[in-house]
């Protein structure tokens, strides 16, 4: 998959040592083994996540990359595939998914309707691109996506771990909470985030709505 | 009973097992980053690994296979690009999911709108294959591209598609469409010679 060579060159090693002994960084190692044994989470959507069943069976098998067993718990599971469309009665439970997921986790959006909607994009009943609540780090298109198409963007997930540094990852920085808020569905999905905007929306008697977002009426007037 | 059974399963397992070595031994170089080899491991009855080793080999597509859409541009013998599409927004129209933007662009000197694109965007994360597009178009300047590795990080930098990304040569659509290429020049030739027949006869 990768070119790049585990062993750093910067360091000489004496030839009658070279089978023996390996330099590298802390970072390299570290992030080898993360991106090489990747456990995706168990869960699939719509039909996308069929086409995520046949690259797992053995005629495609992601485990000849580590991604051994699928996990059908979140805490041990690295990455998420959102294999699928993802309704808003849906979306509560990938967020709090999401959040049960222990770092360092990813996320990658399988198929237009993930990534941003697809044929739904304008639905009633569907979230609009799986990355308005959680942040995605691969998005793969196609519609399913072929398994072949799948198997590059988990490669491309890989060759992204491999690029990170354990000195600037966010996840053990000491203030780090990354918790999401868990969206609300009610008579529609809210998102809690967005509550100073929503209240505008609804106790502002007459507000100047311009794509959905709450313009001071002062600017409305000028244009 | 249950235990026959089971040891019945557990042999066509060890059966499947001992198979992949002895297929192997026999004609392992041959079956591997071959076209044949693909093929045989893709049939029905084949035995012992039928794994496809994605990145280093890849499962051939067939010619009706459809990812994203791009367009036909035909190379002038000077070199230079001569789009087929009009931008006359038909396939902007029938798009389900409604992921083509087109932009017509405009003579600057007369102000009268030029029959090429100024601008064509396409929503890869939007579009759903279907093929819609391709198959309405009149003057078969889009298509269905095979070229299915175009995963990437960012969705508005990378997988909105502009002109740079979305012309591809001629060339390049025969070379993955060859039948219907090849029935659409016939088509296009015959049609030609028609015409030239038609204005041949007419002032006579």
């Amino acid at each position: 998959m990768s070119d790049e060579k585990l062993n750093n060159p910067g360091i000489e090693i004496p030839p009658e040592l070279s089978n023996q002994i390996a330099v590298t960084t802390l970072d390299k190692i570290y992030n080898w083994s993360r991106a090489k044994s990747l456990w995706p989470m168990m869960f699939g959507l719509a039909c996308c996540a069929i086409e995520m069943i046949i690259t797992a069976s053995s005629r495609f098998d992601f485990s000849r990359f580590g991604m051994e067993v699928m996990r059908p718990s979140p805490r041990q599971a690295d990455v998420m595939l959102v294999s699928g469309t993802v309704t808003k009665k849906m979306i509560p439970q990938i967020v709090r998914l999401y959040n049960q997921m222990s770092e360092p986790r990813y996320v990658l959006a399988m198929g237009a309707c993930a990534s941003g909607g697809g044929p739904f994009k304008e639905g009633y009943n569907v979230v609009s691109g799986v990355d308005k609540f959680i942040p995605v780090d691969i998005y793969v298109p196609g519609c399913p996506p072929t398994p072949q198409a799948l198997l590059h963007g988990l490669i491309m997930l890989t060759k992204k771990i491999e690029t990170e540094k354990l000195s600037e990852a966010e996840w053990y920085k000491k203030d780090f909470n990354e918790e999401i808020p868990v969206p609300i569905l009610g008579p529609d999905l809210i998102d809690p985030r967005k509550y100073d905007v929503i209240k505008n929306h609804t106790f502002n008697e007459d507000p100047f709505i311009d794509g959905g977002l709450v313009i001071d009426q002062k600017q409305g007037e000028q244009s | 009973m249950a235990i026959t059974g089971l040891i019945k399963g557990l042999g066509i397992t060890l059966k499947h097992f001992i198979e992949t070595y002895t297929v192997d031994l026999k004609d392992g170089k041959k079956r591997y980053n071959t076209p044949e080899g693909i093929k045989e491991r893709s049939s029905a009855d084949t035995k012992g690994i039928f794994t496809v080793q994605y990145p280093f080999e890849k499962v051939p597509v067939p010619e009706a296979f459809r990812y994203i859409p791009f367009l036909v541009f035909d190379e002038s013998e000077s070199g230079e690009k001569d789009i087929r599409c009009t931008s006359c927004g038909i396939c902007a129209k029938v798009c389900p999911p409604q992921c083509i933007w087109i932009t017509r662009s405009v003579n600057p000197e007369t102000g009268k709108p030029v029959p090429k694109p100024a601008k064509f965007f396409i929503d890869i994360d939007i579009c759903m294959n279907c093929g819609l597009c391709a198959e309405f178009c009149p003057f078969e300047a889009i298509r269905m591209d095979h070229d299915y590795e175009i995963s990437s990080f960012n969705r508005f930098d990378h997988h909105i598609y502009d002109l740079d990304k979305l012309l591809k040569p001629a060339k390049y659509y025969a070379k993955i469409h060859p039948k219907q290429y090849a029935e659409e020049e016939a088509a296009r030739i015959e049609k030609e010679a028609k015409k030239a027949a038609a204005k041949a006869t007419k002032p006579a």
